[in-house]
């Protein structure tokens, strides 16, 4: 370790408090900072906020809503990020219980974007006196932000020679804040790098400070562009610092309760892990080559669902290079762990080549994105992208989709090395993905166009390239403006409707139901298929708004399971998120309450959208490349499946027909399926069939406050 | 390491070793503030549960808390455990035990006491070159 | 001949098991649940327990992804 310099560090605005004690999982206070001003202020979290909203999203949500206008856009000085936990996070007796969740407007979407990640901010936040952080206006200069629990301090500074690229800047930071080695424990930052500022699809970096590797460790708030409205505001990072956390520091009304639930799975993963997902050793990469297996792992821009190389990038690849036996999880008590790291990896290419890091990483949507949906099979080539996607605050998913894109368009001939610059991008080049990464980095060239994400790069190839506009959006998996994450969903009528019938767009946290309806055939009608889409989003929600990770839900199955009614919903891991809420805040819930908890919330997030002039069902539509074949190559390629379909649903014969044809038939029949789909879903949340929350629904909710009822009225 | 070790042949049932244990350790009279728990399952010979030293404990905890000292006994730095539970449920032996009382978990470390008052001689602390392996039966 | 999941008609063939037809519809994921006629096999019986001809077979898929 070098002499420890003390680096120059300007404080613009100084604000001091006495953190209040934690009690049941609430501060009862979050903290507001505007950088345009350099004013700091706490605000009380209200009864409403805690009864309405809950926490983490929902808090982010309200605070959000009264921070903008209606028109405010992305990189307006009013448009706020907005970090909180929710009441659970911070027990460190039950996996996955360390969350925080991100809201701001998006640069992608221009709708709300909400993003769950791991990382000790959140918890230590709320130990440091606050339920969450509201970050309003723009500074003038580049800034870091430091909330010190210890001594009640909250300042905005300069710190000119702060690195911004993460790898850099999250060591940068121990060095300068931490003054014992034990402060590290209790520290973490939040900071994005240099690719943030120069594209759209921009992602946060929370640290954890890894006692065994003796370094921080990155985990991402990807979706949607936080980290591009973050660079927009000059931060640089923010910092928190808290005393010890303890086993009682999140003050639960019943910890004996938290205890006996938490045990409970411990030992259930302890148990069952191994001859179940291997989280502990594999992580979510066990997922790769199940996808293979069931046709659903995107390769080439999601034109199809396996290949032959995929061994070459399965979890047995990743289970080798993890560094195996650490206990990998993102907060204190995830036995999970699934948050494993190569470690030692020496960069190969760009400003840090040479370099020994740790990768966080590489998850299942990294792999499958900047890997086989890109026809790279090389597990190097996404270790390179995995680790500067991060340092440079890129998000994996969306670099990795709009790179399948661009990759189409490649070869489709739209593009060429004169557009590109030289860049070769056909698919399975991982040496040009790389350098348009690093273009991006820098801001130049390609890099910086492809970086505004797939629905600009689509307006951009019309009217520059003269490409045509119908294949570029049948092509173009995006909905919303955000990019789809890894999943293949053609021959999932539900999931489609998982993607698209999102209130940020498409990213599976909502549901997930390729194999409950592909496979397993459990939801063969359109009200069954509405069923799991009001089920599953409500119930998915409710983690973001406690601060839970959704993975211990069914990432580990009791082995009584499937002795259950309802399966598919793992009751018994249900039953624990009840108890913990109730034995956290001491409000006794049941598991029809938390339904409702994420109810409230989410028809409130769909009203924010429609205030954003978003929000109703033409912005539920989606590209037909995640619906059906587009081209006579993908149609040809499950042949059999679709003139079957053909054949027993339309009653055509197939054989007389021409490939254009029967895709056209296919095509017609897929789309009216969405749009009854659609129908179902709205009614069953209780909306209009223009996807409008209706009035009653509000009322049943409990959140028909006038500024929501007024913004719902203009269009029922 | 010297570890402790139990014949269920030789075992009354009298509890005593319960009660020296939570004495010694939280000054009370409390079998669940025991670090060793004699278990009566209706058939078959009493069975006892206590910590073998075998240390599996220690890769789980997030925190260094739980440590191997020099003699060989896993032990527990209450000022770095963060109270995750996580040993309790990964201990193969179900001997990290937890009380309300605390946020701390806590385990046999070897000491003895329970062994000077076992009237029926059915403890002992023996010296062993590597801890019982996981999975295999007390 | 027998039904999987209310849909697919799959050839029957003597000693067919769970098992067996798990490894034919390459149905690879950890935690799938097996019932026969509407009973749930334990997964210990999923090498040995026969599937009659003319079977309804349910292959439960429970949910995956991130």
């Amino acid at each position: 370790m070098s002499e420890k310099t003390q680096a120059t560090r300007r404080v613009l605005a100084e604000y001091t408090y006495e953190a209040p004690p934690v009690e049941r999982g609430y501060t009862g206070q979050t903290l507001y900072v505007n950088l345009s001003d350099n004013t700091i202020s706490a605000k009380p979290v209200t009864d409403v906020m805690k009864e309405k909203f809950i926490g983490g999203r929902g808090f982010g949500l309200w605070l959000l809503w009264h921070g903008v206008k209606d028109d405010t856009k992305w990189n307006d000085p009013e448009n706020e990020i907005v970090i909180s936990s929710g009441p659970i996070g911070g027990i460190t007796q039950y996996p996955g219980s360390g969350k925080s969740l991100v809201v701001t407007i998006s640069p992608l979407t221009d709708i709300v974007i909400d993003s769950n990640v791991g990382g000790h901010f959140g918890p230590l936040l709320k130990f440091a006196g606050w339920d969450g952080i509201e970050i309003q206006g723009k500074a003038e200069e580049e800034v870091i932000v430091v909330i010190d629990g210890v001594s009640g301090r909250v300042t905005i500074e300069e710190a000119p020679d702060a690195p911004v690229d993460t790898h850099l800047l999250g060591h940068w930071l121990i060095e300068q804040l931490a003054e014992k080695k034990e402060d590290r424990y209790f520290m973490s930052t939040v900071s994005a790098g240099s690719g943030a500022e120069h594209t759209r699809i921009g992602c946060l970096n929370f640290s954890l400070y890894d006692r065994k590797r003796k370094a921080p460790r990155f985990k991402q708030a990807g979706r949607g562009g936080i980290g591009t409205v973050f660079r927009d505001k000059r931060i640089k990072a923010l910092v928190v610092r808290s005393g010890p956390v303890r086993g009682d520091s999140n003050h639960p009304a019943d910890p004996e309760r938290i205890a006996r639930v938490g045990t409970r799975l411990h030992k259930e993963i302890h148990d069952y892990d191994d001859e179940q997902n291997r989280m502990r050793k594999r992580g979510t990469p066990y997922l790769v080559q199940i996808m293979d297996d069931y046709d659903l792992l995107p390769v080439h821009n999601f034109k199809f669902g396996s290949h032959s190389d995929t061994p070459k990038i399965n979890g047995d690849v990743w289970e080798a290079r993890f560094t195996q036996g650490l206990p990998d999880g993102c907060w204190y008590g995830c036995t999970m762990a699934c948050s494993h790291a190569v470690d030692a990896y020496t960069v190969r290419t760009g400003p840090y080549k040479g370099q020994k890091v740790i990768v966080d990483g590489p998850e299942y949507e990294t792999i499958a994105g900047v890997g086989s949906n890109c026809g790279i099979f090389n597990p190097d080539d996404i270790l390179e992208i995995n680790f500067y996607c991060d340092t440079y605050g890129i998000d994996t998913i969306s670099f990795g989709t709009l790179t399948a894109f661009v990759m189409e368009c490649y070869e489709a001939g739209i593009l060429d090395k004169e557009k590109t610059g030289g860049l070769e991008l056909t698919f399975g080049n991982g040496e040009a993905a790389i350098e348009l990464l690093h273009q991006m980095g820098r801001g130049e060239g390609f890099g910086k166009i492809a970086g505004q994400g797939i629905r600009r790069m689509k307006e951009y190839f019309v009217s520059e390239y003269g490409a045509d506009p119908q294949f570029l959006q049948d092509i173009g998996m995006e909905a919303k403006g955000l990019e789809y994450s890894e999943y293949v969903c053609k021959e999932s009528l539900a999931q489609q409707g998982g993607y698209g019938l999102t209130n940020k767009g498409p990213q599976h946290d909502e549901a997930w139901l390729i194999f409950m309806d592909q496979v397993s055939n459990l939801l063969p009608t359109f009200e069954d298929k509405a069923e799991a889409l009001h089920y599953f989003p409500m119930f998915r929600t409710w983690f973001g708004l406690v601060g839970h990770c959704k993975l211990p839900w069914n990432d580990i199955v009791p082995p009584d399971n499937r002795y259950t009614d309802e399966p598919a919903k793992i009751p018994e891991h249900v039953q624990n998120y009840v108890e913990l809420f109730s034995a956290v805040t001491g409000r006794e819930i049941t598991k029809e309450d938390l339904i409702a908890q994420s109810e409230a919330v989410y028809n409130f997030q769909r009203v924010f959208n429609l205030r954003l002039g978003k929000g109703r069902r033409e912005h539920d539509a989606i590209p037909y490349r995640s619906q059906g074949p587009v081209t006579v190559e993908e149609y040809e390629s499950r042949a059999e499946r679709y003139d079957q379909q053909l054949r027993e649903i339309l009653g055509l014969d197939p054989e007389g027909m021409s490939t254009q044809e029967k895709m056209a038939a296919l095509r017609k029949y897929r789309e009216e399926q969405y749009e009854r789909l659609k129908d179902a879903v709205y009614e069953r949340r209780g909306w209009t069939p223009d996807g409008v929350p209706k009035l009653e629904t509000l009322k049943r909710l409990g959140i028909d406050f006038p500024e929501v009822v007024a913004v719902v009225q203009k269009h029922l | 390491m010297k570890v402790l070790s139990y014949d269920p042949e030789l075992c009354v049932g009298c509890y005593i070793c319960e009660e020296v244990c939570s004495e010694t350790w939280f000054k009370v009279t409390d079998g669940e503030k025991s670090s060793i728990r004699i278990l009566d399952e209706g058939e078959g010979p009493l069975r006892a549960v206590y910590c073998v030293q075998c240390g599996e404990c220690i890769a789980v905890c997030p925190t260094e808390a739980l440590y191997r000292d020099r003699k060989g006994i896993v032990r527990l730095r209450k000022k770095l455990c963060v109270g995750c539970l996580s040993c309790v449920g990964f201990c193969p032996y179900l001997a990290m035990f937890i009380h309300s009382d605390q946020t701390e978990p806590f385990k046999c470390v070897s000491c003895g006491q329970c062994v000077e008052e076992c009237p029926a001689e059915a403890l002992a602390i023996v010296e062993v070159e590597t801890a019982r392996a996981p999975g295999v039966q007390v | 001949m027998i039904r999987v999941n209310n849909r697919d008609e799959i050839e029957w063939e003597e000693g067919l098991t769970p098992a067996a037809l798990l490894e034919r519809m390459r149905y690879t994921f950890p935690h799938i649940i097996v019932t026969i006629d509407g009973e749930v096999v334990p997964p210990e019986e999923y090498a040995t327990r026969p599937i009659p001809d003319g079977a309804n077979v349910q292959l439960i898929h429970l949910i995956a992804g991130g």
